[in-house]
């Protein structure tokens, strides 16, 4: 017992529960359903609205076939209930042409015989009702058919009936009973009724065949129309609950997405704030060390003046430089990341008094320096003057940076009209340029194509024009080659963007 | 031109208070200097309480008010100085690390005289705090003492 137990244990083992094959109703129903997921694939490639338009346009087909086919149904039924009435009126009113008939011939024979004019009523209704009869039979039945047919025979067996009788009556009247006696005896239209009769009874039972045919008919549509109906409703039901099924999944998704993006946004406001307490917390306290340091040294630098060599003069003036540089880069970066939070302004830009006044700002850079200018009629633009003046400022700053070593510099600022829609501007110089392959790294934050000590920066200016330009809706690009120029374009929409 | 008046640093970091205070030193400004810790030590001053009960009376000429500071704030300071009648004629000088918008906005709505940014290099810093104390304390003609109840609210 001792030994069986560790191996009863390994039986419940969890690791073997779970690879258990899935409940074989669910596979059978996967098998059976594997035809349809190429179907259920495309629909689930489409957008919701194709799939709401495309499940519901199947049901309103569904609906427009199922009433049309039961349409059809019951005009059959109606028909054939026209047509059995139709038939029964037939049968009756064959019966009571051959009774007619039958009346006239024995009311006949017995004027023959006895010379009453009495007994002649009948006759004398037939011949009066006769054409009357066969019209409401022809109406009865269909033009061409059979029946017709045997009603115009009809017709002219009650004619020649009527003939024979009338010539007999004539007889009769004029020459006495013993020239009309074999009449009288035989019947004289006994031929012509006997045909009657024989063709009433193929009427009869041609009609009462149509009549059961009809009848057999008509069960055979309503049951079909019973059947098709139950079908087509449970079709319908499955239809709209597989819409319901294949679409559910977008509503709760929808629905997840919102909440999400909901949730997403809360979250985001959050880290807006937070990046803000953190950027005021650096703006005010990473500072002050940065001051120290460079203060200090300065002090220990004044203080010890005598005593120190050239040596650690110049580490202490290193240690002040390096304090300073990262003050800059501190108070760079916040400019940064103020440029992504900062409320956006929207009016018009004029371009040409905004690169004036830049200019006016950088003259002191501009002393001691040959630069020939040409700068071209700009459009005005929508967007926010002051952040739009700091990607000119920088982007012609630069140009007058990296032109410092030529001996003329020449900067270009000119606009390429590229649509209705956008306004692409560029600032182009003759300065030492940059090599293409690193062209995607012009803009990064801290990305320096330039050594330190060749050009001065941070590295954060090319930063903050994409981040502008960005928020403005546009792009930003360079082209440029080492040693020989370079271009920066901005792309600035000419209507206000919505966002 | 004498300096009859104090000039109070309300400053909390003593690293930056001994910086300040080498810079007034050019000018021979230090002892005019006041030191106040943070924003309470600034309104004892001004109302003559606490530590500063047995001062003389006076206003100082200017105040340099740092924006972060323990117990009651710069912005706190400013406004409690420019809502008090005797207090609102006292030049402030906000001087501060902060370069932020909202800083600036508020310290001027408040009524700051002016606003300095700290600048990092000590050069630079020592510049700016002499040409402060010189200006301040020496070529700025304070409001007279009881300006406040001679002409009203003016400033």
């Amino acid at each position: 017992m001792g030994i069986d137990k560790p191996g009863s244990r390994q039986a419940v083992d969890p690791d073997e529960e779970s690879s258990l094959p899935p409940s074989p109703w669910r596979q059978r129903i996967l098998t059976r359903v594997s035809f349809l997921s190429p179907l259920v694939h495309a629909f689930q490639n489409r957008s919701i609205e194709h799939r709401v338009l495309t499940g519901f346009g199947l049901v309103f087909t569904g609906i427009l076939v199922i009433s049309a086919i039961s349409y059809r149904n019951m005009t059959v039924l109606i028909r054939n209930g026209h047509q059995d009435q139709r038939s029964h009126e037939f049968i009756q009113l064959l019966a009571a042409t051959g009774e007619v008939m039958d009346d006239a011939e024995s009311g006949h024979r017995r004027f023959l015989v006895t010379g009453d004019d009495g007994y002649l009523a009948s006759y004398n209704t037939l011949r009066a009702r006769a054409p009357e009869y066969l019209e409401y039979l022809r109406n009865l039945t269909d033009a061409l058919s059979a029946q017709r047919g045997r009603v115009s025979q009809l017709e002219e067996l009650i004619a020649q009936q009527l003939q024979k009788e009338r010539r007999a009556i004539k007889l009769r009247t004029e020459t006495g009973f013993e020239s009309v006696r074999a009449m009288a005896l035989a019947g004289i239209a006994k031929t012509e009724l006997d045909a009657a009769r024989h063709l009433q009874v193929q009427m009869e039972q041609d009609e009462s065949k149509a009549l059961a045919q009809r009848v057999v008919e008509s069960t055979a549509t309503t049951r079909s129309s019973i059947i098709l109906l139950t079908i087509g409703a449970l079709l319908l039901f499955v239809l709209l609950a597989a819409v319901y099924y294949l679409i559910r999944h977008d509503i709760t998704e929808r629905r997840r997405v919102a909440n999400e993006l909901q949730r997403r946004g809360e979250l985001l406001e959050a880290a807006n704030k937070e990046l803000e307490a953190f950027s005021y917390s650096v703006s005010h306290d990473l500072r002050a060390p940065l001051r120290h340091i460079d203060g200090y040294a300065s002090l220990l630098a004044k203080a010890a003046t005598v005593s120190l060599d050239e040596k650690a003069k110049r580490y202490l003036q290193t240690i002040s430089e390096s304090a300073t540089r990262m003050g800059q880069l501190i108070d760079d970066l916040l400019v940064f990341s103020r440029m992504g939070r900062q409320e956006m302004l929207h009016g018009t830009v004029n371009l040409n008094q905004l690169i004036a006044s830049v200019l006016h700002d950088l003259r002191h850079d501009l002393q001691d320096r040959a630069i020939s200018w040409t700068i071209a009629q700009l459009p005005e633009v929508t967007g926010d003057a002051a952040m739009l003046r700091q990607v000119f400022a920088n982007l012609v700053g630069n140009a007058i940076k990296f032109t410092g070593t030529r001996p003329q510099a020449l900067i270009e600022i000119g606009s390429q009209q590229s649509g209705q829609e956008e306004a692409v501007l560029f600032v182009r110089d003759n300065g030492v340029g940059f090599d293409m392959r690193y062209a995607n790294k012009l803009f990064g934050v801290f990305q320096r194509l330039h050594r330190a000590d060749e050009f001065d920066g941070t590295g954060i200016g090319l930063a903050n024009v994409r981040r502008i330009i960005h928020r403005h809706g546009g792009k930003t690009w360079a082209e440029g080659a080492l040693g020989n120029g370079a271009t920066f374009y901005v792309s600035l929409p000419m209507t206000r963007p919505s966002a | 031109m004498t300096v009859s008046k104090p000039i109070l640093l309300a400053e909390d970091n003593p690293r930056d208070a001994e910086l300040a205070l080498a810079a007034m030193e050019e000018h021979h400004l230090a002892d005019k200097v006041i030191l106040c810790h943070d924003g309470a030590e600034v309104l004892d001053y001004l109302y003559c309480r606490g530590h500063f009960k047995t001062r003389l009376q006076g206003n100082p000429a200017v105040v340099l008010l740092d924006l972060k500071m323990p117990k009651v704030d710069g912005l706190e300071v400013l406004r409690t100085i420019k809502a008090d009648a005797a207090l609102k004629p006292i030049p402030v000088v906000m001087l501060t690390s902060s370069r932020e918008e909202r800083d600036l906005v508020e310290s001027y709505a408040l009524g700051a005289n002016a606003y300095v940014v700290k600048p990092v290099e000590f050069h630079q810093f020592l510049k700016a705090v002499k040409e402060l104390g010189v200006f301040w304390g020496m070529i700025n003609e304070p409001p007279p003492e009881g300006a406040s109840r001679a002409t009203g609210r003016a400033i």
